[in-house]
């Protein structure tokens, strides 16, 4: 599945509007919201279609996963917006992240546990917000500055002096960021994967620490990083673009015909099926366009090409605390 | 005093809405203690056993309670179990320090719950450490969530 998926579900009592961006849409928030009563509507019409009275109006086919049987209901269904109620233990298990991986479905998923096994975006946590007495909405968990610098508060932005440069990445983006930091006394360091940063920032609470990690799959670490930030006083910041692969192309550097429509309306181009994350779609758009000049790019190691001074500055730009 | 283990617990209930449609009592739903929480975190009033009044769904069965409330009402009644909490949000911790600080109460959550920025006590099973406020709950359960 690919777009933005306009989904409104109505009944005598409620009504739920929202859009879906991605293929992993998180809710969760306060007790009392609604998301048992929308599960419940979604539920009744998996059941009874048109005749359980729920109306729902969206483009795809909305269904509720009925716990017992989830695997085999999952294997027969496609271009569907699959929800899942808080209830269903196995959304936490790797069985289940591999059954949706290659799915072209988009999963609405009630939950406010982590979930490690998928990645899904920091900007796809939504909570429920009431308007009126019966219409409901859904509204973004975690805000970010121009700069993608996210907290709990507001008092996390403008400038910020650092001693240490944190990333999750190993590989180019990590050999990036170390050349960009040589000549400074900014000690660059990587935390190996996005689920060893909360344990890194706690072991080392002393330090004035900048974090950049993949926004595009950190949903499922956002809330005890963020919760940690609230805990230590504010010695870390930290900054969450799509990924490193979409700074390069964010940057101007890069010239491909589609690139403009691509960052300004990226799920009219991200298929589901072929992208567990966006980031995994970046990272495929800028090998594959880039492939023989000499802005060739590889995960694994990075090319000196981006490292010269007036590169290095446009990719930083979007992140321009540095 | 409270005690929280994270993480996976086989023990627990995890499925607290299922759970609480078919084991609830009705002296449960008159308690004050119930009509308080559902008055708190549903907006709703407690009529007799079989109602609550809901400013959304007008009357309605106990059943139609938000997961949170469920979640809380079985945790002031259902003793001789642990449920997953992680069904409540966090308009559900204040109560859940109220149930605790009259017994010891065992909860199992899957998340950093926000239990606000008043001191508290609580013993995180999973390193018998007590915590006496939220900054040092995350260090201390963090990993486990």
């Amino acid at each position: 599945m690919i777009g933005i998926q306009h989904v409104k579900v109505k009944n005598r009592d409620a009504e739920f509007e929202f859009d879906l961006n991605r293929n992993i849409t998180i809710v969760r928030g306060d007790s009392g919201t609604g998301k048992t009563t929308l599960y419940d509507m979604i539920a009744d019409h998996t059941r009874l279609k048109n005749k359980s009275g729920v109306n729902i109006s969206c483009a795809k086919n909305c269904i509720a996963l009925v716990d017992i049987d989830w695997n085999n209901q999952l294997k027969g269904t496609s271009d569907t917006i699959v929800f899942i109620d808080e209830g269903a233990e196995y959304i936490r298990t790797s069985i289940f992240a591999e059954s949706i991986k290659h799915s072209d479905n988009y999963y609405v998923i009630f939950s406010r546990e982590s979930l490690h096994n998928l990645p899904y975006s920091v900007e796809e946590i939504y909570e429920i917000k009431p308007s009126g007495k019966k219409y409901h909405k859904f509204v973004k968990m975690f805000k970010a500055d121009k700069n993608h610098i996210y907290s709990l508060n507001s008092t996390a932005s403008g400038n910020f002096e650092f001693d240490i440069f944190l990333t999750e990445d190993s590989k180019s983006g990590y050999q990036f960021y170390k050349h960009y930091f040589d000549t400074t006394n900014i000690l660059c360091q990587s935390s190996g994967a996005n689920s060893e940063i909360f344990k890194w920032l706690r072991e080392h609470r002393d330090k004035k620490i900048l974090v950049v990690a993949d926004g595009a799959a950190f949903g499922s670490e956002i809330d005890r990083v963020l919760k940690l930030q609230s805990s230590v006083k504010e010695n870390f910041r930290l900054c969450l673009p799509e990924s490193f692969e979409w700074l390069i192309l964010k940057s101007g550097l890069i010239k491909i015909s589609d690139i403009a429509s691509v960052l300004k309306n990226p799920s009219s181009h991200i298929e589901s099926r072929e992208y567990f994350s966006w980031e995994n779609f970046f990272e495929a758009y800028l090998v594959r366009n880039t492939v023989n000049t000499p802005f060739q790019y590889a995960k694994k190691e990075i090319n000196p090409t981006y490292l010269n001074e007036n590169n290095r500055k446009k990719i930083v730009a979007e992140i321009s605390i540095i | 005093m409270l005690n929280i283990y994270f993480g996976e617990m086989p023990e627990a209930i995890y499925n607290t809405n299922v759970y609480f449609n078919n084991t609830y009592k009705d002296s449960w739903i008159t308690n004050q203690l119930t009509k308080d929480i559902i008055k708190a975190v549903d907006k709703s009033d407690v009529i007799d056993e079989n109602t609550i009044m809901s400013p959304l769904f007008g009357n309605m069965s106990p059943k139609r309670l938000s997961g949170g409330v469920k979640t809380l009402i079985l945790i002031c009644f259902d003793k001789k179990n642990i449920f997953n909490a992680s069904t409540c949000g966090d308009n559900c911790s204040e109560w859940i320090l109220r149930i605790a600080q009259k017994r010891k109460v065992v909860i199992n959550l899957h998340h950093l719950m926000d239990f606000g920025p008043k001191p508290f006590k609580a013993k995180i099973l999973n390193t018998n450490k007590i915590v006496k406020n939220m900054a040092e709950l995350v260090f201390e359960a963090g990993e486990f969530v």
